[in-house]
Order: structure tokens, then C-alpha cells, then sequence
């Protein structure tokens, strides 16, 4: 009987002996394969897999093979040992007859059994702790903000108290790569780059999510964000996993402004990362209840008519599209109360009539509304728009 | 053999002889003893009650008259109210006189054995230990293309019962919650109140269950030097598990047998399937999976799929996919339950971020109202003639509440997807669509759609809720055309 045995951290040992296992034989023969291949396969969100291709000796009938893990922190129910097909001038077959675990060690012993004396590739797989991964991104945005250069970075964190050599690394998005990776070592690579991809800068004001600049003079708050579509050239093809982004600016100098960063949400294609950019100074706006009348219907039900003010100036010397955001259901709490239903509206006859079908629905309202530059003399021309809503059937 | 006495080394059998034994337990300080080793050994495991019932057996040479046997079981696990000795050849002609538990030596017991003649026996030993254990599990991996997959499973036997046993014909039992209820039958108690047993009770009719239900169990096989043949064979074969049904219970029997140090665990494949056919679905059923749309590996335990040859013990399931490049993509690992012959499997593989699967409510609104006229007993439909319209003391009683709805489903995976919905709407529900949909039971709703590769799905739905003065059922309403309620 033969028994191996893979050393190092992650080892394993053919030991060339006539022992059982039970450790008596104190004489033993043992033989390293060494790593032909190493495969880390990151694509889980939370688990990596790392697989391991050796070329392990056999005798002809019944070999152990040993495989030990000191220090390190696989999961030993995850291990897999598959004997890949041997080439057509080798037919070896070998087979694995049973996996033993020795008491007190972070080692198990496969009985593996070989038609012939030759070796074979085997692949083990194995789930690994403490090896980790994040994405990050960098934008750097062109100098009139209408496109921009996405940078997608793969961040490979390696706690896991093992070193390998050469690794093939496989993130489930982009692109594979071959790098070594050290023990406590990080590895930061480009796993894509997207150029000139088209962004929309916009600016925003939404009293349920963004609130009130000052609310005692019903100012809103005003974000500006970059919305980069996954979708189009070289993107969409793959989702834009979640990570931090860092937002930069051409300065047309040959360099470049940080703007700031953001945590990116993991993106779909066909939808939209949005990267917060900072609040907008130059564009105010203030936010008013203007009208709001019951009627009875009948009883205790009622129609609530409602008209919210808003008074816009844009202090910029560009013309910009506001995104105004309300949302009905907060709209019909404050002006009765919270019945705890849905509410039933419809749109009136004020400025804002016609909200972004695509992001708008039963509840959320969007309106565009475009906003021209400040007049040369740099007087910022005010803006009244009126949202007039009926909350029907009320009580 | 040689490794087998020292392997032997805790539970020990001694023949003790000398010219003046009385029959009473010998109480000298120097003895002579014989130790004959075991000749076979049989272990059958229940896997959730912690009990094991070890069969062995030796060759024992009695001379005639009586001869004391010492059997002792130092720092092992063994429970000693369980040992019992059976003389197998000859059946007649020897007897066991008594046994002594002596107060001064614990983890041992002495039997005087009467025979009629000097022969060789070959005497059974049983008994009943904790601290061996089996469970099953298993490894699944899809093909690349996710059309089948090769189902692999094991059985894993953990020795802490402080004994190495070698060379041992091992049985697994499957079939746990039946046990109980053998101990409940015994007891004349319901299951459910077990517990009141005492400690003592509960362990001994637990062994009268195991051994009653073992009563047809085959004697344990003559040693098999299984692998060193096996070794001079042309290509070893992995051990196959014979699996056989016995009552409510299937035993598994491991071919030959096995050697588990005390300490050790071993795992041993209990059958492999290759090209499992499977399909998969995706569900979105929230109580079973949480919010989330759950993508789903399905398969079957028959014969069409290459198993179905016993039922599936309850095990861990790891679940990989092939990359078709000799390496693999881990998916999940789950906790399989008990899969019947016949029956089928589901992996929970959790989300699949390729699907995107987003709920939009579109619309509200209300009629049909009811009015309360003064909180009696009289009830007026808002809009009929007669309504005392402004009237402070009417109040709404009833109204149908109409919700529209806009599941969206995109499909990135590459692959056209199977997508069923569950939907549980409590209350006097019209559910109205042109989805086809079916009642999974009186207020859930279930449907299915087909998504292209690359495509998108917009299920369009409405739900009717009756409210208040209104709800006379509490159930969904399928309307027959799809939208009009009754």
C-alpha cells in the first residue's frame, strides 16, 4: 500500500508503505507532487474556491494519500478530489476508495486505487477562509461631464495564511488573469476599463430621501450625482459589481480633481449606478404646501385638492435639468395624516404634468424640469412650478 | 494478527484458568489468563440516537465443568447493562451459570460457563455503545450546460467510542424518528412524551427497540481480508453499500469490511450517479425562500434518473457546477432532507444576480363603497339615490381596494429561465390577470412565465381587495376570462 502526503501549509504526501492507517509505522517513504496548476475561483459572493492540480504517483492497487492543512482555514467538508481523464497513451484509472480522518490533525487521507503504476492529474478543491476579494472603481469624468473613464479594479485580500505561487483567478466578471499572491499579501488589478462611457449629471431634490437644506425656509436639498447606464459598448454585457468608486474630473490641464467617492450598488445591466457627488449650491429650492381643501364626499370620506409651490433659481452659468422627486403617499400624510392606506391621486392641472413614466409609479413622482443659466448681468432667473394633486377617497 | 491485539487493546475477553477456581469471581493477585482475540465484528449504527450495537465474535476453548471469562471495557463507552454473551457453535451443551459484576473493578464483568465437554465454541458478544456516529452526505455537480449532474454520496463513520475496531462489517441504519416510536411503543407512551421517561428507562427500552428491530440481522461475516485481495486485484473497486429494507427502516451495509480507529472518522462513497437529469427553475415563494426570486436545481430520487435505489439520508449537500474547463463554480451548500424513492430533490442555490426580478406597484385606487348610516344596522351604497350625503354619522363600512401591479423580469443568465411565483394575498381577494394563473391554496396565487435569453417579462396583475363591510370570504377569487370579477 502507497501513501501520499502533500506538505507545506497545504501539503500533501504519498506514503509508500505497507501501513494501515492508523499511524503505526514508524518507517515510511513519502513523495511530494508538487502544485502543477492553481485556480481561485472568486465568483461566489461569499465563499473562494481554490483548486489545485497535481501530478500524483501511483502504484498499481490501493495508494493513501495524505492532504494536511496546518494553519490555514479550509472547510474540510468542501474538499473535492477529482482524478482528471488521463491521456490516451496512459490509460491509467485510479479511483478513490474512501477519505480517512485522523483525530486531532487538520489532514484526511484518501485511498485512492490505480489500475496500473503511473501518475495521474488530480484537481482538489476546496473551500478557503480568509481569502477575500472587494471591487473598487475609479471615474475620472471628462471636463464638460458628459462622459467618463470607468475603471473597474479587483482588490484580492489573502488571509488565509497560504502562498501560491502562480493563481488564475477567475472573479466571475471580466476578464481571467494569472498572479501570484502572497501570504498576507493584497493584489489590486485592472479587471476592466470602459472608456467614454456616456454620464448624466444630475441634480436632485427630494424632500423624502435628501430632506431639507434648511428646513425653516422650506429650502430642499439639492445632490448632484453621476448616472452611468450599464448598458451600451463595452458595457452591459456583465452586472457592475457593488464597490467603492472614486470620482474624479479632467482639470484640462493633463490632470485631474478628485470630486469625491461613493459606495457603488451592485449593478444590473440595463440599470443605472448612480455615484453621489455632493450637495448643489447654486441651484435653490424652496418647497411649499400652496392650497389644500377638503371636500366631503360623503360621510367621512373626502377629496383632498393639494398644490405644493416650488420656487427655483439656478445661480450657475449653465442651463441643468432639476429632477424633482415627491413622493404622493408622504404628500398625503402631511396634509391629513396617515390613514395608512395607499393613496389615490391624480394629477392636476399645475406645471408638473407630466412625471418619467420609467421612474415614476404608484407612489413616486419624477419631473424634469430644465432650468436656464443665470443672465449674464448674473441674475438667476426664479422659476414657479406648481404639483397639483386630488387625493381621492380619504378618511 | 498482530495489529489486531494491539488494536484490541480496551475491550478484552480473558479465559481464566487453574487447578482450584471456585466458581465464585477468583480474588487472587496472581492469575493467569488467556486472551482470545476477536475473530469478527459487527457494528450496526443509529445515526441520530447515538447507539451502536457491536456484534463479536471469538474462538474459546472450554474444558469441562466450569470455566470463568472476564470481559472488561475500560475507557470505553460501552454500556454494561447491554452485554450479552450467545454461544454460536455448538448451540447446545454450554451455558452461561452467571455473571458477576464485581463491586471492586469496574468495566468488567465475569461469566461462569458450564460445559458438558472440552471443545472449542465460537461465542457471540454483543453490546451496545455510544460515541460512533454516521451521516450522510453528498456532492453534487451540474454540467457546465446545467442540463444534468452527477450526484455522489457518502456515508461518514466516526469512531469516539474510545475502541479501535478493525476489520469491522459495518451497518448503518436510516430511519431515526422510527426508533423513538419503537421506544414509544415499548413504553406505552405517545412520542411526545418520551421525555418523561427516566434516564435509566429510556436507555434500556432504546436497547430493546434497536435489538428487536435487529432480530433478523445476519451474523456478522468471517473476517475478509479484503484489502490486501483487493490490492493483488487488477483495479480495486471502490466498497459498495448494500442497501436493504427492513420495515420502516433501510440498512445500509458497507461491502467487506472496515477498520475505524478510535479518534478516526472515515468516509466512504455510497453510491455515485453521473447524469443526473435535472432542470432548472426559478421560484420566487417567500415562505419557503425569503423575499428573494431562489434559483432551483430539480431532480428526482427514481430509477429514470439513475437513482432511486433507496432513500436519501438526511445529509449536507455541497453543489458545484462544472466550468467546463476541469474546474468548478461553488454554488451552495444545503442541508438535504430525507428524499423518499421516488420523491424529488431541490437545491436552493439561492439568487442568481443575473436575474433581475423587481416589483412595481403602478396604481391604486378605490370604489364600491358601503356607508354606515349612523352606526345601525343600515348600510347604503355611496352613489345610490337617498344618501344623506352630508351627514356627519355616515361613516365608510366597505370598499374594494384595486392595486395594480408590474412584476419585471430580466434574464442575463444566457439561458431562456422557468420562473414560478407564489403570491400569498390574505382577504376576500380578486386576483385579476391574463397570467393563467392557479390557486396553490385559498389565498395564494401561483403562475409561471418563460423569459428569453437576454429577455424581459412584464406580468401585469391586479388585486381586487374587499375591505371592510365588503370581505364576505377570505379567499382568492380567480375570475374565468382572467379580469372580470364576478
Amino acid at each position: 500500500m502507497n501513501r501520499t502526503r502533500w506538505l507545506y501549509p497545504l501539503t500533501i504526501l504519498l506514503l509508500c508503505s505497507a501501513a494501515p492507517l492508523d499511524a503505526l509505522a514508524r518507517i515510511k517513504l513519502t513523495t511530494l507532487p508538487m502544485r502543477e496548476r492553481v485556480e481561485i475561483q472568486l465568483d461566489h459572493p461569499q465563499v473562494a474556491l481554490v483548486e489545485e492540480e497535481r501530478i500524483v504517483p501511483l502504484v498499481k492497487g490501493v495508494n493513501q494519500v495524505d492532504f494536511s492543512w496546518a494553519n490555514t482555514r479550509i472547510d474540510p467538508d468542501s474538499l473535492v478530489l477529482r482524478i482528471l481523464a488521463p491521456p490516451a497513451d496512459q490509460p491509467l484509472e485510479a479511483k478513490v476508495l474512501s477519505v480517512s480522518y485522523p483525530p486531532n490533525e487538520t489532514a484526511l487521507v484518501w485511498s485512492v486505487a490505480a489500475s496500473a503504476s503511473g501518475a495521474v492529474r488530480v484537481r482538489i478543491s476546496y473551500v478557503l477562509g480568509g481569502l477575500g476579494k472587494d471591487f473598487h472603481y475609479r471615474a475620472v469624468a471628462d471636463r464638460d461631464e458628459k462622459t467618463l473613464n470607468l475603471t473597474q479594479l479587483l482588490r484580492v485580500n489573502n488571509n488565509a495564511n497560504e502562498a501560491y505561487d502562480t493563481a488564475e483567478f477567475w472573479a466571475g466578471v471580466g476578464e481571467r488573469f494569472n498572479k501570484p499572491l502572497g501570504l498576507n499579501e493584497t493584489k489590486e488589478v485592472q479587471l476592466g476599463r470602459f472608456a467614454a462611457v456616456p454620464v448624466r449629471k444630475t441634480y436632485t431634490s427630494s424632500p423624502m430621501e435628501f430632506g431639507y437644506l434648511d428646513r425653516a425656509q422650506d429650502k430642499l436639498n439639492v445632490p448632484m450625482h453621476y448616472v452611468i447606464k450599464n448598458a451600451g459598448g463595452t458595457l452591459g454585457q456583465e452586472p457592475l459589481p457593488a464597490g467603492k468608486a472614486r470620482i474624479f474630473q479632467d482639470d484640462g490641464k493633463g490632470g485631474s480633481a478628485f470630486l469625491g467617492e461613493d459606495r457603488g450598488k451592485f449593478t444590473a445591466p440595463d440599470d443605472e449606478l448612480t455615484l453621489y457627488l455632493g450637495l448643489a449650491r447654486d441651484i435653490a429650492v424652496r418647497r411649499t404646501v400652496d392650497h389644500n381643501e377638503r371636500q366631503r364626499i360623503a360621510g367621512n370620506l373626502y377629496r383632498y385638492d393639494v398644490t405644493l409651490k416650488y420656487e427655483i433659481e439656478n445661480f450657475k452659468d449653465a442651463p441643468v435639468t432639476l429632477d424633482l422627486v415627491e413622493s404622493v403617499r408622504q404628500i398625503r400624510n402631511d396634509v391629513r395624516g396617515d390613514s395608512g392606506r395607499d393613496p389615490e391621486w391624480k394629477l392636476g392641472d399645475g406645471t408638473l404634468r407630466t412625471p418619467d413614466p420609467e421612474k415614476s409609479d404608484a407612489d413616486t413622482l419624477l419631473f424634469h424640469v430644465d432650468l436656464p443659466a443665470r443672465a449674464a448681468a448674473g441674475q438667476a432667473q426664479k422659476q414657479i412650478h406648481t404639483l397639483r394633486l386630488t387625493l381621492n377617497n380619504e378618511w | 494478527m498482530v495489529s489486531a491485539m494491539i488494536l484490541n487493546r480496551i475491550v478484552r475477553l480473558f479465559c481464566l484458568f487453574g487447578l482450584l477456581l471456585p466458581l465464585a469471581v477468583p480474588a487472587r493477585n496472581i492469575d493467569l489468563a488467556t486472551v482470545p482475540e476477536r475473530r469478527t465484528v459487527q457494528l450496526t449504527i443509529y445515526n441520530s440516537e447515538d447507539l451502536t450495537l457491536v456484534r463479536e465474535s471469538r474462538v474459546v476453548t472450554f474444558k469441562q465443568g466450569v470455566n470463568p471469562l472476564q470481559f472488561s471495557w475500560a475507557n470505553t463507552l460501552i454500556d454494561p447493562t447491554s452485554v450479552e454473551l450467545k454461544f454460536r457453535e455448538p448451540k447446545a451443551g454450554i451455558e452461561v451459570l452467571d455473571t458477576t459484576f464485581p463491586h471492586d473493578k469496574p468495566q468488567m464483568l465475569y461469566w461462569n460457563v458450564q460445559s458438558d465437554a472440552n471443545r472449542e465454541a465460537v461465542i457471540e458478544i454483543s453490546y451496545f455503545t455510544s460515541g460512533i456516529s454516521w451521516a450522510a452526505d453528498y456532492l453534487a455537480i451540474a454540467d457546465p450546460d446545467e442540463k444534468a449532474l452527477r450526484l455522489e454520496s457518502f456515508v461518514r463513520v466516526k469512531n469516539n467510542s474510545g475502541e479501535d475496531y478493525e476489520n469491522a462489517q459495518v451497518r448503518l441504519v436510516v430511519g431515526t424518528i422510527n426508533l423513538v416510536e419503537k421506544i414509544a411503543e415499548l413504553a406505552q407512551l405517545p412520542v411526545g412524551r418520551l421525555e418523561e421517561l427516566k434516564k435509566e428507562d429510556y436507555g434500556n427500552l432504546r436497547q430493546k427497540a434497536a435489538r428487536r428491530m435487529l432480530a433478523p440481522a445476519a451474523p456478522a461475516p468471517m473476517l475478509a481480508m479484503d484489502s490486501v485481495a483487493g490490492a493483488m486485484a487488477e483495479m480495486v473497486a471502490p466498497k459498495e453499500v448494500i442497501k436493504e429494507g427492513l420495515s420502516e427502516y433501510f440498512i445500509y451495509t458497507i461491502e467487506g469490511t472496515e477498520t475505524v480507529p478510535n479518534g478516526w472518522a472515515k468516509r466512504l462513497r455510497s453510491f455515485e450517479a453521473a447524469n443526473v437529469p435535472m432542470t432548472v427553475e426559478y421560484r420566487y415563494r417567500p415562505r419557503e425562500y425569503g423575499e428573494q426570486l431562489t434559483r432551483l436545481y430539480l431532480l428526482r430520487n427514481d430509477t429514470a434518473s439513475g437513482l432511486g435505489v433507496t432513500p436519501l439520508p438526511d445529509g449536507m449537500l455541497r453543489v458545484f457546477r462544472a466550468n467546463g474547463r476541469d474546474g468548478l463554480s461553488y454554488l451552495a451548500t444545503q442541508n438535504l432532507k430525507y428524499a423518499p424513492i421516488g420523491d424529488k430533490i431541490e437545491l436552493n442555490l439561492g439568487t442568481d444576480p443575473a436575474v433581475v426580478f423587481e416589483l412595481l406597484k403602478q396604481k391604486v385606487y378605490r370604489d364600491n363603497f358601503w356607508l354606515q348610516i349612523k352606526g345601525g344596522n343600515l348600510y347604503r351604497k355611496l352613489g345610490e339615490d337617498g344618501l344623506p350625503k352630508l351627514e356627519m354619522e355616515v361613516q365608510v363600512a366597505g370598499w374594494d381596494e384595486h392595486t395594480v401591479y408590474r412584476q419585471k423580469i430580466r434574464n442575463y443568465s444566457g439561458k431562456p429561465i422557468s420562473v414560478q411565483i407564489r403570491r400569498e394575498i390574505p382577504g376576500d381577494i380578486v386576483f385579476r390577470s391574463r397570467l393563467n394563473p392557479t390557486l396553490h391554496d385559498f389565498q395564494t396565487v401561483q403562475w409561471t412565465a418563460e423569459v428569453a435569453a437576454a429577455g424581459k417579462a412584464d406580468l401585469d396583475y391586479e388585486i381586487v381587495s374587499r375591505q371592510g363591510y365588503n370581505q364576505k370570504q377570505n379567499r382568492v377569487e380567480l375570475p374565468v376570462d382572467g379580469v372580470t370579477a364576478r
